[in-house]
């Protein structure tokens, strides 16, 4: 007995922190939206989103270390406006007849303390991935009140050029400047 | 000037108009005027998109498929060879399957394989029919070309997408300009495949991408298949290449205006 109990400690010991400190998500849908704005000829700013997201989150706050997969479907773009999101999903701008989605994988999480400030990554948009980082502005995690299952949320925000991911059409009247808010929230596995 | 340049009616009527225009002239001592077609589209490809080929999507295998048919129908021109019409079609079925590859990758196999096999044909008739051409009075493919471009043109900016839309419309500006000096000189113009072959190229790879990446209808490519064999087909009187032009450009027009109305009443008001 004395021996069973001392092999389970010795195991746990060899075991990296993060192993057994490592808490996995995966993202809510129905809480997860990645928001978009640009400049429209200078006029105006236009806001839209994506509507459907898929993804996984692990953080580990002990060893401070993390990896963030989301997947956007470029079809559930919505502006408000059917007929400029039949443009935008079209050949001129996310092409997602040939480019389902859009990714993002993280190399590496930031933290402040035990929270996450900023993710490094890398934003795969119409097959040209270039690094982006997400500066975390919010983060929080707790029992949610209706599902009582452990969930955590965060705002993320970033500032990427459409034509470095080769999405030049209307450039310059529209705006090449592209402002990301993503609000993300995701459940315990 | 610069504001001229960006401004999209100019990237693909007028500046390929122009261009066509400088190029049918240079080369007709060559007799090589068809380059009008490639000169009128680099132009607009130029100004509205650029020559960057990567990542290597469908509207930029367009055009690289029509600088490269371009290059291969100058050689066939210049060494005259007459025998390659068939080779074509398989050339032009093989490069509309490589276009659309991505795209018919994200269907179902049934829908990947009649999608394919439908843009293939759709693109393999337009080059047979601009070819047969080639053998009738030079106004003929000019005015089907005119035609041909600006009905795929018309029809895929109504279906949504600026950058195919202005793919065509430069085809359609650039044989324009050839049809132009034709009419104001009252003398036939050479064509050759340095003409027919890239321009049936991209219009079909143009169409075929907005039917299958946008909202242009598939059976609009029906009616614009028509062209070629319309212009074919219509009676002319000889002589005078003036009322030859007259009779083909309203006939040819006819089969434009009709997929571009079809494609109008699938996909609505140009939303840009």
């Amino acid at each position: 007995m004395l021996k069973s109990a001392f092999t389970v400690l010795a195991i746990s010991a060899a075991l990296p922190l993060s192993a057994l400190a490592a808490d996995s998500y995966t993202i809510d849908p129905s809480h997860t939206y990645p928001h978009f704005s640009i400049s429209h000829l200078g006029f105006s700013t236009m806001q839209g989103r994506f509507d459907k997201t898929s993804g996984s989150i692990t953080l580990d706050r002990a060893a401070k270390t993390g990896l963030v997969e989301a997947a956007i479907e470029t079809t559930s773009i919505s502006t408000g406006f059917a007929k400029r999101d039949e443009h935008l999903r079209g050949p001129d701008f996310f092409n997602a007849a040939e480019f389902p989605s859009i990714s993002y994988k993280s190399t590496a999480v930031h933290f402040k303390g035990d929270v996450p400030a900023s993710v490094d990554g890398n934003l795969t948009i119409l097959g040209v991935s270039k690094p982006v980082t997400l500066k975390i502005d919010a983060f929080n995690c707790g029992i949610n009140p209706m599902s009582k299952k452990d969930t955590c949320g965060a705002a993320a925000s970033a500032q990427i050029k459409r034509s470095d991911f080769g999405v030049k059409y209307g450039l310059p009247a529209i705006g090449d400047d592209v402002k990301l808010v993503f609000e993300i929230e995701a459940i315990k596995n | 000037m610069h504001e001229l340049l960006n401004h999209p009616a100019a990237q693909a009527g007028l500046i390929p108009f122009l261009a066509g225009l400088a190029a049918a002239e240079l080369f007709q001592r060559a007799r090589l005027s068809g380059l009008a077609i490639i000169a009128g589209f680099a132009a607009t490809v130029y100004l509205a998109s650029d020559f960057d080929f990567y990542p290597l999507n469908a509207s930029r295998k367009i055009i690289l498929s029509g600088l490269a048919c371009a290059a291969l129908a100058l050689i066939i021109d210049v060494l005259r060879l007459r025998w390659v019409g068939p080779l074509l079609l398989l050339l032009g079925g093989a490069t509309t399957i490589w276009t659309a590859l991505r795209i018919l990758q994200q269907q179902e196999p049934q829908l990947m394989l009649q999608w394919g096999a439908a843009c293939a044909a759709y693109v393999a008739i337009l080059i047979w029919g601009m070819d047969k051409l080639l053998d009738q009075e030079p106004v003929r493919a000019a005015s089907a070309g005119t035609a041909l471009g600006i009905g795929t043109g018309g029809a895929a900016l109504v279906g949504a997408s600026g950058l195919l839309g202005q793919f065509g419309l430069a085809l359609g500006s650039a044989a324009a300009a050839h049809l132009l000096i034709q009419l104001y000189t009252n003398q036939t113009l050479q064509t050759g495949r340095v003409f027919t072959l890239p321009l049936a190229m991209i219009a079909g790879l143009t169409g075929c991408i907005a039917v299958l990446g946008a909202k242009l209808p598939w059976y609009a490519l029906i009616v614009l298949a028509g062209i070629p064999l319309a212009a074919r087909l219509v009676p002319i009187p000889g002589g005078s290449v003036r009322i030859q032009s007259l009779l083909l450009v309203p006939l040819t027009s006819v089969f434009a205006i009709a997929a571009i109305y079809l494609t109008w009443r699938v996909a609505g008001d140009v939303p840009f």
